[in-house]
């Protein structure tokens, strides 16, 4: 139950470099809630700093989830894409940018889950119409949970703060309410109430677009 | 008997263990359970290992930001991904050296290996030298010499270096023997300029390790490779 939550800056290569002209290197010294800025106000330097700082753990993630090759190798491009392009969504006061980064690499991670599901589908559906066989039903498991992650993740961005921090650190960082009641110096009991109207939320969400569970 | 409260069985949804008199409840109660159920369908959905904090960082191939740049219309690239303007050659590092992949020597590396001279062979001495290798300087390094494998009468092995280069301030040459993907390595100590000789650990693969390499060492106390080279050679075994 150790997750850390805060982003930890991968430990960058103590290259020496002589008589760097670069104006980047001059860059190199901005803190990351500086380069977090620049990076919402359209920055190209901040976007490559960013990369710098950060693609290992976005691509670390991806790995994670895909192993190394194409598919990992498209969430972090994609990832970052998203995140320039969409950096007028970006504020930088309500979260660090590392994280933000990695809440879109989440998404990325699960619309590939998602397209490779659509894939089998449709590849399974050609499969069953050649031999004039009735489509094979999937377990009611894999691609309903495939699309509940697309909703959840979706409706996580729509949260405000403190409630999607909390429910992050639950979620992503497996720490209990205490720990969470710690970590972010809130009340036990406004943690609690957190979770649960978020919970809520999110319930009203899936049920709302998909077909709901049995009661 | 009295329900859970709501918090409680949302705390339950994240399979929080409940204080005693709500798991006993809970585990009797279809009502409450359901109600776990129901907000645990999005608990379930999201928090899987691949979706957790980042654990280990990888570094993505250069092709990546390449693509990114191409959708962006970056003109600046990443430090990391541009050249060393002067002097030192960077290797290319697995993430597990440096968090970033440091790619500006991986052409030039492969043109400078090869380099070395065929083997030389000497009869009758106490030592007979195996092989030989020209330490050629990386880009417009100072630093160049000679490597000389010699097996001794007793079978014990060692690397017979002569190193000419520039003497450093703050900084020290120390010798590696690298693979050809340049990953994995054996330090072999500290380098000054002139003529040393270093023990080669018994068993250790020359084939497998043929590169050698002369690196520029901060004194950081960090034992890996700085990733500035300076001069190297291929074994040939």
């Amino acid at each position: 139950m150790s997750g850390a939550v805060a982003l930890r800056r991968p430990v960058l290569g103590s290259v020496v470099a002589v008589d760097q002209g670069s104006v980047r290197h001059s860059a190199a010294n901005l803190d990351d809630v500086e380069v977090g800025r620049r990076f919402a106000a359209g920055d190209e330097c901040a976007l490559a700093l960013a990369y710098e700082r950060w693609a290992g753990q976005v691509h670390g993630m991806a790995v994670r989830a895909f192993g190394p090759g194409p598919d990992a190798e498209d969430v972090t491009q994609q990832t970052f894409i998203a995140a320039w392009t969409g950096r007028a969504r970006f504020r930088p006061e309500a979260s660090p940018l590392p994280a933000w980064l990695v809440g879109i690499c989440r998404h990325k991670i699960a619309d590939t889950w998602a397209r490779r599901e659509r894939q089998r589908r449709e590849a399974d559906a050609a499969m069953s119409q050649a031999q004039a066989a009735p489509v094979a039903g999937y377990g009611p498991g894999v691609d309903s949970v495939v699309a509940d992650r697309v909703l959840v993740l979706d409706e996580l961005d729509r949260l405000g703060q403190p409630q999607r921090g909390i429910i992050e650190l639950a979620f992503f960082a497996d720490l209990t309410h205490a720990q969470i009641a710690e970590r972010t110096g809130l009340p036990l009991g406004t943690v609690k109430s957190h979770i649960r109207r978020t919970l809520e939320r999110l319930r009203s969400r899936l049920e709302g677009d998909g077909a709901a569970l049995p009661a | 008997m009295q329900h859970c409260l709501p918090e409680q069985l949302a705390l339950a949804a994240l399979r929080e263990p409940l204080p005693d008199d709500d798991a006993l409840h809970l585990a009797a109660c279809d009502r409450c359970r359901g109600e776990v159920t129901s907000l645990r369908r999005a608990v379930d959905a999201v928090a899987v290992p691949e979706l957790a904090e980042p654990g280990p960082a990888v570094e993505p191939p250069p092709s990546v930001w390449a693509a990114i740049a191409a959708a962006t219309g970056t003109t600046v690239a990443p430090d990391s991904l541009t050249p060393e303007p002067v002097g030192a050659q960077v290797l290319p590092f697995r993430s597990r050296r440096r968090g970033l992949v440091l790619v500006a020597a991986a052409a030039v590396a492969g043109a400078v290996l090869g380099a070395g001279v065929t083997a030389v062979l000497r009869g009758g001495d106490a030592t007979e030298s195996v092989t030989a290798v020209a330490l050629d300087p990386l880009n417009d390094e100072q630093a160049s010499g000679r490597a000389e494998v010699v097996v001794r009468e007793d079978g014990s092995r060692a690397l017979q270096v002569d190193l000419e280069a520039p003497a450093l301030d703050g900084e020290y040459y120390e010798l590696w023997l690298i693979e050809p993907q340049v990953v994995d390595m054996v330090p072999l100590g500290v380098l000054r300029p002139g003529t040393q000789t270093f023990e080669l650990p018994a068993g250790l693969d020359l084939g497998e390790y043929p590169v050698v390499d002369v690196s520029v060492e901060p004194i950081d106390g960090d034992p890996t490779h700085s990733g500035v080279s300076v001069a190297r050679g291929q074994l040939d075994s």
